[in-house]
């Protein structure tokens, strides 16, 4: 079912089906104790939204290309939000924004767009160049803020943005999704209640094959859109991916790295690009913890996943599996093994035959969710975000993780650039 | 082969154990490409697919394996029977939603069951199936041969002392308890796990236990279990099991099957050519809503 047609009683069915499902989401994710003091799920626990006008938050987007274009389906299925506004320099996107959206004015600049009258909060998706002027701009218009990750393109810009935020009392979210993952969020709480020990090193990595290249509809457009490649925009896969898995490491260790060192190169993609096609780095954390990233995009073997490693057991979780070190041994086998180490000469109970197969495979883990979830958090951390602004109250912790993750990726960057180790910014300050 | 493995090795260097467990798993796996019949590119999928169109000429393992398998099947005239699977597969579908299935369809799949329909050549080392539909599963075999490699290939390097369970329902020892003249296993109550029904003690020997257990409890009054009797085409009714120990972890897992479908007057002399240590079958009553085990029927030690 398509919810952005254009009769109204399938808006109102599509909604009610995005309602039940955003409440599906946050039961599962819900039955974890953690949500209870987890600070940014706070909005989400709001009462539902209303169909009144009072209820509607008016958000304009900065940039509908490919991630900007992914955001409006999601917020055109978000129970209160009004697409007030689309934004984008390239004239054919938003064309195709604008045929989307009912009502939506267009703009080619996005202060043009911040001066507009009504207009609550923006959703930035531009090239990382761009973030911090844009929400810089969209703070001092008074505006709320959603911007894509990485937060952005230099340390100076990251604590400009959190500056300027600081004391706004403006809304704001940034675009690391996984923080809204039920998957993720379970794997929080198997950790803090102690199902893989201490954190003892986490270990990431983000492999694809392929050139990373956008097809370029002119010549005279290949910087716009293959931005990524190019270093005076983007620093490559440490901004575009990286931060993704940094955001998680720090998040799940609470701490931001103290330094980090690493290589990179352009060892297979000579095409003119200058970002480096392969990065290799270490993070040092200040209580001993070390984080392996690594990303490449010329063999796609080994996929992409976060593996969160401790003296009990391994948390792969993007794949959403728990790998216990020891699993423990069946009750029987257990009471066999007890009577034998304290030197008892027990009988050892068994159940006859085994009645039900039991299925627990240890080589394949445990799932971490048994639901089947198809939302990665961009659902909730969207519905978040509208709920926050209907609400008033900026999400806790938000630019925290926005500028650890953002300080982290910049830090590898610098490192591998440098060739030499980058310690953390003193006194960055959030 | 659907189930848990533990392998209990005592007073052993941990390195060397953890090369015993890892090379122990190497085998399983060996062994359960071979006999699984859900792997569908394995050796069983392919004779259940293509061995009524053909003759199939196995691997040399899996020869072996349905040459014992047939030996056992005139052993236990015919109770140890490893073509069972349609007949199975039609209760199964019928008990789940509640039902029974008719005459007719019990005499169908019963059609298409039974190890005279798998056709040996000795000579060109063939087996061909009789007609469509029929489908072996060694299910009720594997874990017994599994056992019987294993307990083997460790005694060769060494072993004396060990524990190996396959979802505790086939278990093999090697020597003793470290603590004890032998290892005791209890049977526990399926109705009350701790009430131990019967204990065997076992040195140097295999117990398998096999049983009925309702497909749905609440299903109805009569429960009934997975276990087919291959000369009614009926399943076993009641709550009970079969636990048989033996020197052979391959006929312990025969004979639990097929000591619970042949008649109690006639085991006696079934077991005649066999050298099981023991069996004791438990069966459960109603009364009060209580289900309670009792001995029914015992054999040997």
């Amino acid at each position: 079912m398509d919810p952005d047609s254009s009769s109204s009683s399938s808006v109102l069915i599509g909604r009610q089906h995005r309602r039940d499902f955003l409440k599906r989401l946050a039961l599962v994710a819900g039955s974890s104790s953690l949500l209870a003091e987890l600070p940014w799920w706070s909005p989400l626990r709001a009462a539902p939204v209303g169909d009144s006008p009072a209820d509607r938050v008016r958000i304009g987007l900065i940039g509908v290309g490919s991630r900007g274009s992914l955001h409006l389906a999601h917020l055109l299925r978000t129970p209160g939000v009004e697409i007030a506004a689309l934004c984008d320099d390239y004239e054919p996107h938003l064309q195709a924004g604008l045929a989307r959206v009912k009502g939506a004015k267009g703009f080619a600049d996005y202060r043009q767009m911040l001066d507009m009258p009504g207009l609550d909060g923006v959703l930035i998706a531009t090239p990382l160049y761009l973030h911090s002027r844009m929400c810089l701009d969209a703070f001092s218009a008074g505006k709320h803020v959603f911007c894509e990750k990485s937060l952005a393109y230099t340390i100076e810009e990251c604590q400009a943005i959190a500056d300027a935020h600081r004391g706004s009392n403006k809304v704001f979210q940034i675009g690391h999704q996984r923080m809204f993952s039920p998957v993720f969020l379970r794997a929080l709480d198997l950790i803090r209640s102690g199902h893989i020990g201490q954190i003892t090193q986490i270990r990431a990595y983000w492999h694809r094959n392929g050139n990373w290249r956008r097809p370029v509809p002119d010549p005279s457009l290949e910087r716009r859109f293959n931005w990524r490649l190019y270093r005076a925009y983007s620093c490559g896969l440490m901004t575009e991916l990286a931060s993704h898995h940094m955001q998680v490491a720090n998040w799940f260790l609470g701490a931001h790295p103290v330094a980090c060192a690493g290589y990179g190169s352009i060892n297979y993609w000579k095409d003119g690009r200058e970002v480096y096609d392969n990065v290799n780095l270490v993070y040092r954390y200040a209580d001993g913890t070390q984080v392996v990233y690594d990303s490449m995009i010329s063999n796609k073997f080994y996929g992409m996943e976060v593996q969160i490693m401790g003296p009990k057991g391994t948390i792969e979780a993007e794949r959403g599996r728990l790998y216990a070190e020891n699993p423990p041994p069946a009750p029987g086998i257990m009471q066999l093994i007890n009577g034998i180490e304290h030197g008892f000469f027990d009988t050892v109970p068994i159940g006859g035959p085994s009645w039900v197969p039991d299925l627990k495979n240890d080589a394949k883990g445990e799932p971490l969710v048994n639901e089947k979830i198809t939302d990665d958090g961009t659902a909730i951390e969207l519905a978040a975000y509208a709920n926050s602004i209907r609400l008033g109250k900026p999400i806790p912790e938000m630019m925290e993780q926005a500028c650890r993750a953002g300080v982290c990726v910049l830090m590898g960057e610098t490192a591998m650039e440098q060739q030499k180790e980058i310690a953390w910014p003193e006194g960055f300050r959030i | 082969m659907n189930t848990r493995f533990s392998l209990v090795l005592v007073d052993i260097d941990p390195e060397r154990a953890e090369a015993l467990a890892a090379e122990a798993e190497y085998d399983l796996r060996a062994h359960e490409r071979i006999m699984s019949r859900f792997d569908n590119e394995g050796p069983v999928a392919e004779l259940n697919r293509c061995a009524a169109e053909s003759a199939i000429t196995p691997s040399h393992e899996l020869w072996e394996i349905l040459s014992l398998c047939r030996d056992y099947w005139q052993r236990t005239r015919g109770a140890f029977d490893i073509t069972l699977w349609p007949l199975n597969h039609l209760w199964r579908e019928h008990l789940k939603r509640g039902e029974e299935p008719t005459e007719q369809a019990i005499a169908q799949a019963r059609r298409q069951t039974g190890f005279e329909r798998l056709h040996f050549d000795e000579t060109a080392r063939t087996v061909r199936f009789e007609s469509e539909g029929i489908s072996i599963d060694l299910g009720g075999f594997g874990k017994g041969f599994a056992l019987e490699s294993l307990a083997g290939s460790l005694r060769a390097q060494g072993v004396e002392q060990a524990f190996l369970s396959f979802g505790e329902s086939s278990i093999t020892v090697l020597g003793s308890h470290p603590h004890g003249p032998a290892w005791p296993v209890g049977i526990t109550s399926m109705f009350n796990p701790s009430q131990t029904v019967h204990a065997f003690h076992l040195r140097d020997a295999s117990l398998s236990s096999s049983g009925t257990a309702p497909f749905n409890r609440m299903a109805g009054p009569r429960p009934f279990g997975q276990i087919i009797d291959p000369r009614s085409g009926r399943p076993v009714e009641g709550y009970r099991t079969m636990s048989v120990a033996s020197p052979s972890a391959i006929e312990a897992e025969v004979l639990s099957t097929a000591l619970l479908v042949t008649p109690r007057q006639d085991r006696a002399e079934l077991l005649s050519g066999f050298s099981i240590i023991s069996a004791v079958e438990i069966v459960y009553h109603s009364s009060a809503g209580e289900f309670a085990p009792s001995i029914e029927w015992q054999y040997g030690s």
